[in-house]
């Protein structure tokens, strides 16, 4: 869906407008454009009042999330001392990780074979609605199909390295991240035309030479936010991690929700502050190596956004 | 001729994991479960049999707790996707046009921010505040706006909430893309040739967003369709969703059968709904520019 919005020729021109500045409405006062401004920064606020609740509750040195006590940094503490909280902190790391590479592997193969496809090809348009249906399913679905396949996998066809935690969830991970990986690639490879690597082939480069040297550096920052789309979707995913999982191999969010029934302590809001802080270093490194790529930061921010 | 078509099949090679990939891991695994949903529980202590295939399970999905949680979870989603789409036009709009250029990436970066936190961690922020014990609870009583606590947590005003809340940037940020994308020259050509704000907006601007607000409602309305986390964490008993009953049946009840059956129906409802939105987009983008069409030429790439 994203990334068929993409395709819109009027792309070429954006680029152009957003260079000559019209800032005609902010000389005048304009009432409604005052109106607007207050009304945007509202959502902003409406948009940034849990996780600030989440971050100040972090501090909370009560037993209880939600009931404060005082400020302190006994929760913080507390965390790090708990060897089932970093066990499951590893686990979503390590899960998100594989995932990553694996959905970026295969998404890139993709993305690529899709960009690079004859207009009428009868087997992208079937891959391009199948990838679009694993998005258009909810995660329930995926969550309660995959897991009695799993089981029967490791188990009749005895297929065992399915039982191992770890495979399971980056398995199953993928199948939700692959087709965004995708559609980012592809969005990324169709704006560019294949003249390079005609000249590269003309020019007696190996496949190998070409591929490496032409067609992976004009896809890089496709795939870069792929893998980091995908990294965060694996790090995020709470419903069908909560079916495939089997115990010692527990994701964070899955601890949570199941802390959830019996009792949340600020130790859950203290480890998502410090998760939530590294995934914004990481995605303020990301924009750092995009914008040297020559990307303007609108364009960073919605290739970042897969839109 | 003949180079072509071996290119053809060298790049239909490249794409030969993914298919892979997809079969084993999605087109099988959703298949099983059409298959299941076609069997039964044949005692309490077997989760499955298809030994006798009937479409009993979804005779048995129809019952009245079955079509009252659907009717409820279609009413969050359908709501939730409007209020969505109530919010994000005007803000969207907002970031797209009025805010100076320089800013809009960083805006953009500021909205992704709750998207980048964890969807479990956002809702249960919205739970420490909708508590009744809760901050905002005994501010509100201090300051004299309510007598008592507030009750809204579990119950269906906090679901609500709770998914507005959590899909509204998948909404805002096609529609801000549409509406970049659409650029500045043709809302100040119309109003060059006399239309009036109002007239602009309904007229140009708006149908110009009309792919992203497609893509934002669908977005949004999918998800939210399927949603099992904002309910558990906000709703009580009224806020039930189809998500969590399709989920007990694996979980809990053990009765595969049924929870197929009944996944299989929210499944379809939903690819039903996509085919009638772009059905419907298809048919008015048609008669819009039959009757326009001397209006908006595509631009010349």
């Amino acid at each position: 869906m994203s990334a068929s919005v993409l395709r819109d020729p009027a792309e070429d021109q954006s680029a152009a407008q957003a260079l000559v500045p019209v800032p005609r409405h902010n000389k005048r006062r304009d009432p409604v454009a005052v109106a607007m401004t207050v009304f945007g920064v509202l959502v902003f606020c409406f948009l940034f009042l849990p996780i600030l609740v989440i971050f100040i509750y972090s501090f909370n040195t009560g037993r209880l999330l939600a009931a404060w006590e005082g400020f302190g940094f006994d929760a913080y503490i507390n965390a790090a001392a708990n060897q089932v909280i970093r066990g499951s902190v590893m686990t979503s790391l390590q899960a998100a990780l594989g995932t990553a590479v694996l959905s970026t592997i295969l998404g890139t193969m993709g993305g690529l074979a899709l960009a690079r496809a004859t207009y009428k090809a009868k087997w992208a348009a079937i891959l391009t609605g199948l990838l679009a249906l694993t998005l258009v399913t909810p995660e329930i679905v995926d969550a309660i199909s995959i897991l009695p396949w799993f089981v029967s996998l490791g188990t009749d066809f005895g297929f065992t390295p399915i039982n191992n935690g770890m495979v399971r969830l980056v398995v199953a991970h993928t199948v939700m991240s692959i087709a965004v990986v995708t559609f980012i690639v592809r969005a990324r490879m169709q704006g560019t035309d294949m003249t390079l690597e005609e000249a590269a082939a003309d020019l007696y480069a190996t496949p190998w030479n070409r591929f490496f040297q032409i067609t992976l550096p004009i896809a890089a920052p496709g795939i870069l936010a792929g893998a980091l789309m995908s990294f965060t979707l694996s790090l995020d995913n709470t419903t069908v991690s909560s079916f495939v999982q089997v115990p010692g191999n527990t994701p964070w969010p899955v601890y949570i929700f199941s802390s959830l029934k019996v009792s949340l302590r600020p130790e859950i809001a203290a480890v998502s502050t410090i998760m939530l802080l590294l995934t914004l270093v990481a995605l303020a490194v990301v924009a750092l190596v995009l914008r040297r790529f020559g990307e303007s930061s609108t364009d960073i921010a919605k290739t970042i956004a897969g839109a | 001729m003949r180079k072509i078509s071996r290119r053809g099949a060298g790049v239909a090679a490249l794409s030969f994991p993914s298919w892979a990939y997809l079969v084993f891991f999605f087109i099988i695994p959703v298949g099983l479960v059409l298959w299941y949903s076609f069997g039964y529980k044949p005692d309490l202590f077997t989760a499955h049999s298809n030994a006798t295939l009937s479409l009993d399970r979804y005779f048995e999905a129809m019952d009245p707790t079955f079509l009252s949680t659907f009717i409820n979870t279609l009413q969050i989603a359908g709501l939730g996707t409007l209020i969505c789409l109530l919010i994000g036009i005007p803000f969207a709009y907002w970031m797209a046009v009025k805010v100076p250029a320089k800013w809009r990436g960083l805006l953009v970066a500021l909205v992704l921010v709750p998207f980048w936190t964890n969807f479990l961690v956002r809702t249960l922020g919205w739970q420490i505040m909708l508590a009744p014990e809760g901050f905002v609870s005994e501010a509100l009583q201090n300051i004299g706006l309510i007598g008592g606590p507030i009750e809204i947590l579990y119950t269906r005003a906090a679901v609500q909430l709770g998914v507005v809340y959590n899909y509204l940037p998948l909404m805002i940020l096609p529609l801000f893309v549409s509406l970049d994308r659409a650029g500045v020259s043709l809302r100040e050509a119309s109003a060059d040739l006399g239309a009036n704000r109002v007239r602009t907006m309904l007229q140009v601007t708006l149908p110009l967003a009309a792919p992203g607000i497609i893509s934002g409602c669908l977005l949004v309305f999918i998800p939210l369709m399927g949603d099992y986390i904002t309910a558990s964490v906000l709703g009580g008993a009224q806020g039930n969703m189809v998500g969590q009953l399709v989920a007990n049946q694996f979980n809990s009840a053990q009765n595969w059968a049924l929870g197929s059956a009944m996944a299989v129906m929210l499944m379809v409802f939903i690819l039903l709904t996509v085919a009638i939105v772009g059905a419907v987009y298809l048919i008015v983008r048609a008669i819009l520019r039959f009757n326009r069409r001397v209006l908006i030429e595509e631009p010349a790439s």
